[in-house]
């Protein structure tokens, strides 16, 4: 695998039944890119998301990240090896602040467990503090400093995809996985979006993002890859698949 | 097939053929004591499906676990009671007073606390239900004291002769009622509108209320059924069980397992597991120190959760990732 | 102000000051318990105190697990039957044995026994981990009926001595009160700091999604464990507490009820509130004595009604059934929701204070 190579996905076959969710796909990210894929409703987008961050395990094939194999490893272990994702729907965890909710991104930096929190140790105390800076830093990148005390929940949708986001990056991810982040975003909040994860991008951070809307994926994508039914059915710049026969086709109807 | 499906198929297989090894050798080694005990097993075990009936039907329903159920048991048999023995009603008379009660209980409480709280969290549900259960212990302890009390069986009470073992006719009342409910119970799920309605409701409630069932109706119909059906259970059992305030607690965790072991929402399996459950526990207590009879109840409960929590017969319910 | 409601303080301060005041209070019981009208003895006061303590030990550590954790355990009486046998068996067996000891031992062999039941049972969700626990309570219960060689049987064990620590012995309810408080207020200390910290994030995070904790990184099938061992460890305090208070145990102190009467605590006091432990233990401690007082209370109550343990238990089910049904997030949650309404009173009217200050310069 190339050194440049964040993430390869290898022949990953998903089986449901008889059914082919995937089909040997196969495609490689590499470091600080923004790669989009992008395939009809239940093309299987989601379905690798599953499988890449562990909550589905792949019928055959494989996936390394940054050269290691993860398959069968748990989430929150792919998590800590600086993969992570956000959901299709908004998953922010209720009855916590957006502060707390970013800070249970950091979580896996950290290491203080019930022992030394119970007891409020000078360590546990220390790593509190840092993962408060960390966790309000999250939220000053995306804007969203000034509510760090309110309910996560409580805040209106386009923030809260925006608050989503924030965790996801407290966790110092390789690479981030965005499921449809501007999914019910309007046309100004799609904009912020797209600005910050080129921003993001700038810094050094490795994107993969699953998206429907056209204009956004053509603007920030470095490459594509394309779904259908499971399968590849074309990869390259923005410009190569847009051209693409096969695509057009798969995508009859819909706008690019 | 995946290797999980094949996987479970031998557990199935295999726990069907180790309850049935287990019954032949008790045959051979305690020969006609061996049958007095396999029937005995049966009849207890028919007790325990019949409860189990009344605990798959609002869980198939509602996915609510209704730890009261037994006390609807409990509650038609001490009724029963009252109107056939203490007011010398007839007993036709006494069993339709008894069920019409604690029906219109049954459905009382389903609009009066269940239904307003559909929403909240399975804890405060569990709370509820237990809360019934106390109350309706307490209040027949209140009324009936603490005796148990004693009904009339139906036909008489001598004891019938069969291959060496002895049975009392109220166990056949026991037996052809619980094959009456099962196949009245397994009609309405899988061949009326209302039922398979309400099947639906369970996992999919927008589909549905298209077809006329809300889940609201769905609950009432499914706590109205589990009402009656324990509480005519309850009549029909306490001639060989004796009524007592106390019995709805026992009765429920039994028939609780009962129902898990044969599959929650499945209302044959309600009567294969009451049946091996009941089994199962005779013989054990025939080899071990009687306290140890009640663990077998609760050891196939966790073993069933843990292994195959979907019981013999149930479908496995699908997680919501 | 929903907001002020409703975040958890960022710094400990407000709740420690809270848990000073409610210390204060609650060891002062002996004195202010005086001033109860009728025919209350304020010693009685004091005894049932100590059994709140005792169940308040089990109750703090099951709110972890079911308020913050959002798991169930319909069988956490086995964890307080562990406690109190292993007090109890080692201190009458070897006649040197310290209870102190006793005590520490029979909240780790319960924090063992937990982790052995704990991973596979945690696997489970829901109402399935609810018939999970209470089968585990039930099997427990029956094992400490039927080993009789170790626990005594339905007999038990008698005799166990009180608690003494190195030298000061604890043989009184008035000792035995301050000790177990005070053992209480160092548990609450604990849940304080562990919900207000990186593992009551986690907690809270697991009980809102799992899926989306495991996506961010908290290991959830451990942290329910770990917290399922902890609430085990507290329980099992609790029950050796409980061994050495009332000096002899048998089976019945530790059924199926006593489970329910737990969790019932739990979610009557509020659940997700580092207060509903406690208030849960005190309201349903004392409502079985208060039931009893009524009439004397209330001198128009029938005499029909006094046949104590009959209409008691009706009316605790009848309570149970009305609390979930119009206090459903529990007692805390409602005292919060005055105690933040006042405060938001009280902070308008400043605010209006200084606005007219303001104006008139």
């Amino acid at each position: 695998m190339a050194p440049d190579t964040i993430l390869e996905i290898k022949e990953v076959t998903r089986l449901f039944g008889g059914l082919a969710a995937l089909k040997d796909v196969s495609f490689t990210v590499e470091r600080g890119k923004i790669k989009a894929m992008i395939g009809p409703n239940g093309a299987g987008k989601t379905t690798m998301f599953d499988v890449l961050t562990g909550i589905l395990r792949p019928t055959s094939g494989d996936v390394f990240l940054k050269g290691e194999s993860v398959v069968g490893r748990r989430p929150d272990q792919i998590t800590e090896r600086g993969m992570i994702r956000t959901f299709q729907t908004v998953r922010l965890f209720e009855g916590m602040t957006a502060l707390e909710n970013v800070m249970v991104g950091c979580h896996c930096r950290m290491e203080s467990g019930f022992v030394s929190n119970s007891l409020r140790l000078p360590s546990a105390r220390r790593e509190e503090a840092l993962l408060r800076e960390e966790a309000m830093a999250a939220l000053k990148d995306v804007g969203l400093h000034t509510r760090a005390n309110e309910i996560g929940t409580n805040l209106p949708y386009g923030q809260q995809r925006l608050l989503e986001l924030a965790r996801a990056l407290a966790s110092k991810p390789d690479i981030l996985l965005l499921d449809e982040p501007a999914a019910g975003l309007n046309q100004y909040e799609t904009g912020e979006l797209s600005s910050l994860l080129l921003d993001f991008r700038g810094k050094g951070l490795t994107i993969l993002i699953v998206e429907h809307d056209m204009g956004l994926v053509m603007q920030m994508s470095d490459e594509i890859v394309v779904l259908d039914y499971g399968e590849v059915i074309a990869s390259g710049t923005p410009e190569v698949v847009q051209n693409d026969p096969r695509v057009i086709e798969a995508y009859l109807g819909i706008e690019a | 097939m995946s290797t999980n499906d094949s996987r479970q198929v031998r557990l199935l297989w295999g726990s069907v053929a180790v309850v049935a090894a287990i019954v032949v050798a008790t045959l051979i080694d305690k020969g006609s004591i061996g049958l007095q005990l396999i029937l005995s097993g049966l009849t207890v075990g028919s007790i325990y499906a019949l409860v189990a009936m009344g605990f798959s039907v609002i869980y198939s329903t509602t996915r609510v676990i209704n730890f009261a159920q037994g006390g609807f048991s409990m509650l038609g048999g001490m009724l029963m009671y009252t109107f056939s023995v203490q007011a010398h009603l007839p007993p036709w008379l006494g069993l339709i007073l008894a069920v019409a009660i604690v029906t219109a209980f049954g459905a009382g409480f389903e609009r009066a606390a269940i239904n307003p709280l559909k929403d909240k969290s399975v804890i405060t549900i569990i709370i509820i239900t237990i809360g019934l259960s106390i109350f309706m212990t307490a209040v027949a302890k209140w009324i009936w004291g603490t005796d148990p009390v004693k009904i009339a069986a139906f036909t008489g009470e001598k004891p019938l002769r069969f291959l060496g073992a002895s049975l009392v006719p109220q166990s056949l009342w026991v037996f052809g009622f619980t094959l009456l409910a099962v196949v009245l119970v397994f009609a309405f799920f899988n061949r009326t509108l209302l039922g398979k309605g309400m099947r639906a409701a369970a996992d999919n409630p927008d589909a549905a209320s298209l077809v006329g069932v809300s889940s609201s109706t769905s609950s009432l119909v499914a706590w109205t059924l589990a009402a009656g059906l324990g509480a005519a259970a309850g009549v029909v059992i306490a001639p060989i069980n004796f009524a007592q305030y106390s019995a709805g607690t026992t009765l429920g965790l039994k028939g609780f397992s009962a129902a898990v072991l044969g599959g929650l929402g499945s209302a044959p399996g309600a009567v294969v597991g009451g049946l091996v459950l009941g089994v199962l526990e005779t013989i054990t207590a025939s080899y071990l120190p009687s306290g140890y009879k009640d663990a077998v109840a609760f050891l196939i409960l966790i073993l069933v959760l843990l292994v195959r929590p979907q019981g013999l017969l149930g479908k496995p319910e699908s997680v919501k990732v | 102000m929903e907001g002020q409601l409703t975040r958890q303080s960022e710094t400990n301060w407000r709740t420690y000051r809270t848990l000073i005041i409610v210390a204060v209070f609650v060891f002062l019981v002996p004195v202010w318990a005086r001033f109860i009208p009728g025919d209350v003895l304020h010693m009685d006061i004091v005894n049932i105190m100590v059994l709140a303590g005792v169940y308040a030990c089990a109750v703090i550590g099951l709110n972890l697990l079911v308020g913050y954790g959002g798991q169930i355990s319909l069988g956490h009486a086995a964890f307080f039957g562990v406690g109190a046998y292993t007090t109890a068996i080692l201190c009458t067996r070897l006649h040197w044995f310290p209870s102190w000891l006793g005590i520490i031992a029979g909240a780790a062999l319960a924090g063992v026994v937990g982790w052995l039941v704990g991973k596979p049972v945690l696997r489970l969700k829901g109402n399935y981990l609810a018939m999970a626990t209470l089968g585990l309570g039930e099997i427990a219960f029956i094992l400490f009926q039927q080993v009789k060689g170790l626990t005594g049987g339905t007999v038990g064990i008698l005799d166990i001595p009180p608690l003494s620590v190195f030298g000061l012995k604890f043989d009184t309810d008035f000792k035995l009160f301050f000790v177990v408080w005070a053992l209480v207020m160092v548990l609450m200390l604990l849940s304080i700091n562990l919900v207000y910290s990186r593992v009551g994030r986690a907690l809270r995070a697991l009980h809102s999604s799992e899926v989306a904790a495991d996506a961010m990184g908290v290991n959830t099938s451990r942290y329910k464990v770990q917290v399922f061992v902890l609430s085990a460890v507290f329980a099992g305090l609790g029950g050796a507490l409980f061994a050495h208070f009332q000096k002899y145990i048998n089976p019945e102190s530790f059924t199926l009820a006593l489970s329910i009467l737990f969790i019932t605590m739990v979610v009557v006091g509020g659940m997700g509130n580092i207060w509903g432990g406690l208030v849960g233990v005190v309201i349903l401690t004392f409502l079985p004595s208060v039931i009893q007082a009524l009439p004397q209370w209330i001198p128009g109550l029938p005499s029909g009604l006094s046949n104590f343990s009959n209409y008691e238990l009706v009316l605790y089910g009848l309570l149970l059934i009305g609390f979930m049904i119009f206090l459903p997030k529990g007692v805390a949650y409602g005292l919060a929701r005055a105690g933040g309404f006042t405060e938001m009173r009280a902070r308008h009217l400043r605010d209006r204070i200084k606005a007219r200050k303001i104006e008139s310069h």
